[in-house]
């Protein structure tokens, strides 16, 4: 500490000054890290997507070159296309399911702890296991699947992740089913945070004027859980866009069999990691900046906005 | 505050008439569905405990192993290092939990409590990171981890993970709910900005820092896609990583496979079993999956 500073800590400048320094002690610490290795990295990413490297010569601007090249390219729409999919489907499955059986929880007066706890279990299990398991648990000859289904007398068995065709029972099909079995817990558990949120009055009134139980869940229930559904359709939509572990697990960064199972972030992930053509890349991440950022903006003006300012 | 007035308060009079054949039937639908989200993790441990899973597998699947045995696990073990896998994993989500907390904390206090030019428009920078996906800076990231001579090292692994917009919010929440009468006092008592955020800030903040903790944890702990990109040498592998790629290149033995799978979970189970209410409440709270 400076003498001047410290000779005459009264002076109010000197003091505003020196508490302000106290503050930037605080700050300046986590901001030189965010400022090396997120704002930093994220526009070299920017800068990639719009130069190419050459060797020996520096960067050459590329203009939209990188991007059109990207947009050429059927495996980036293919991957892109999957994300969607998968995205969708699982949200789709996902939250009604939770939905009813939050809904049952709820109401359960005795023992929904250890269920909770049971149905949260594979989300504690990281993505590459569930993974692991999964992969053997849709094996088309033996897995736990197909040998249930036997047992229960089904004679066509499906091929589920050996299969890359846009089916039922295909393997975009089985890592939905996978991801369900995963993700379910935590859907659960914040449907039911939202459901306890809803008050009971509600509840008695409706039952005062004789309303039947479907009929409360139909006019109480669903509406009030609105917020919580916004919140999980852009967070879920947030997180299937980034699907990566477990996909890349099953299928490797290509998304075996027949780019099936490819994500976009595995796109950039091979192209960049493996391929080592950075601007293409680069270009793919600016994309999947750009998408995240339309669904987040678009939750926040078109739906967040309006459930904060309740909040507050 | 809700939870106490929950106590207190008489029982909720839902238009549920009372009677038991509603609750038994919901006991046994949740718990058939319970049922299915845990058979597949009985399937695994009755397969790894099996050695003949590695030369043909039964067509239909038992949940009893036909010739119990440990033969998988200690192939499991002689292939892979576990001690090390889980040495590395400790290191890695124990550095960027503590340093995660530490910083977000520190910064979370300044944003709450402290006045200094250019605060908002920091605090607003701070949060704009939230928009910024990993998935888009991760390439270059790996390429700065080059050019620092960090890739294959600890630092590489934890010092993109310190800091970040999300802790830096959920903290500033936290300490800004702490009563300024509380810091003010503490000030005329000669105390240091330092001392405060040590002695009031910090432990006033406990709930919100197990929240962060646990999300943290599962988070690094899960993490595979950076880990990949930084290491190669598979002295650094994290448990999640030696998995995914020494776990997997035994996939022609089921049963070595699967052991492998049973070693790198159970611990994580045993934990999650163990701080239970904690982990359902902090992701009930927050809302954030792990």
């Amino acid at each position: 500490m400076p003498n001047a500073i410290r000779s005459n800590p009264t002076h109010p400048v000197q003091r505003a000054l020196r508490g302000a320094l106290v503050w930037y002690g605080f700050v300046l610490p986590p901001l030189f890290l965010i400022l090396i290795f997120i704002v930093y990295p994220t526009a070299i990413a920017f800068q990639q997507s719009l130069f190419t490297a050459v060797p020996g010569a520096g960067q050459k601007f590329a203009g939209t070159a990188h991007f059109e090249r990207l947009l050429a390219d059927p495996v980036f729409w293919g991957a892109l296309g999957n994300t969607i999919l998968l995205g969708v489907a699982f949200l789709v499955l996902v939250i009604p399911l939770a939905t009813v059986l939050a809904s049952m929880l709820n109401r359960l007066r005795r023992g929904a702890t250890p269920l909770k706890v049971i149905y949260f279990l594979p989300q504690l299990t990281s993505s590459v296991a569930v993974a692991i398991i999964f992969n053997y648990v849709f094996q088309p000859d033996w897995g736990l699947l197909n040998g249930g289904l036997r047992a229960l007398g089904v004679e066509q068995l499906p091929l589920w992740l050996a299969d890359p065709r846009y089916s039922l029972t295909g393997s975009r099909a089985a890592a939905t089913l996978l991801a369900v079995w995963a993700g379910l817990g935590y859907f659960i558990l914040v449907v039911l945070a939202g459901l306890q949120s809803i008050p009971a009055e509600l509840y008695d009134a409706a039952a005062i004027d004789g309303a039947s139980a479907l009929q409360s869940f139909w006019y109480i229930t669903l509406p009030g859980l609105r917020p919580t559904f916004v919140f999980l359709i852009i967070t879920g939509t947030i997180d299937a866009l980034a699907r990566f572990s477990d996909l890349w697990t099953l299928g490797g960064p290509g998304g075996s069999p027949a780019r099936s199972l490819q994500s976009v972030v595995m796109y950039i992930f091979q192209q960049g990691f493996v391929g080592s053509d950075f601007s293409l890349a680069a270009a793919a991440a600016v994309v999947f900046f750009l998408i995240v950022l339309a669904v987040t903006l678009f939750a926040f003006w078109g739906f967040l906005r309006r459930e904060f300012s309740a909040v507050r | 505050m809700v939870q106490r007035l929950k106590i207190v308060a008489p029982p909720r009079t839902r238009p549920l008439p009372a009677d038991w054949r509603l609750q038994a039937a919901l006991s046994a639908v949740l718990w058939a569905g319970a049922i299915i989200m845990v058979v597949p993790f009985l399937w695994m441990v009755t397969t790894s405990l099996s050695r003949k899973a590695d030369i043909s597998m039964p067509r239909t699947p038992s949940l009893w192993p036909p010739d119990p045995s440990l033969f998988n696990y200690q192939i499991a073990t002689a292939n892979l290092p576990i001690v090390q896998l889980y040495l590395n994993s400790l290191i890695v989500v124990g550095a960027t939990t503590a340093g995660y907390l530490l910083l977000c904390s520190m910064a979370g206090y300044a944003f709450a409590k402290g006045r200094f030019p250019l605060k908002a428009p920091l605090f607003t920078a701070f949060l704009a990171t939230l928009f910024l996906p990993f998935e888009t800076r991760m390439i270059p990231l790996y390429l700065l981890m080059g050019q620092l001579h960090l890739t294959n090292t600890y630092a590489a692994l934890i010092l993109p993970f310190l800091a970040g917009g999300f802790g830096t919010f959920l903290m500033r929440q936290a300490i800004a709910g702490i009563p300024d009468e509380l810091i003010d006092a503490a000030r005329i008592d000669g105390a240091s900005e330092l001392r405060i955020f040590r002695s009031i800030i910090l432990p006033l903040c406990r709930p919100t820092l197990a929240t962060l903790a646990i999300l943290n944890v599962i988070w690094r702990w899960n993490d595979v896609l950076w880990p990949v990109l930084v290491t190669s040498d598979s002295k650094l592998f994290t448990v999640t990583q030696g998995l995914a790629l020494e776990g997997h290149s035994q996939g022609t033995y089921t049963g070595v496979a699967l052991a492998t799978a049973v070693l790198s979970i159970l611990p994580v189970i045993v934990a999650y079993l163990v701080l239970q209410r904690f982990v359902i409440r902090s992701v009930a709270s927050s809302g954030i999956k792990g």
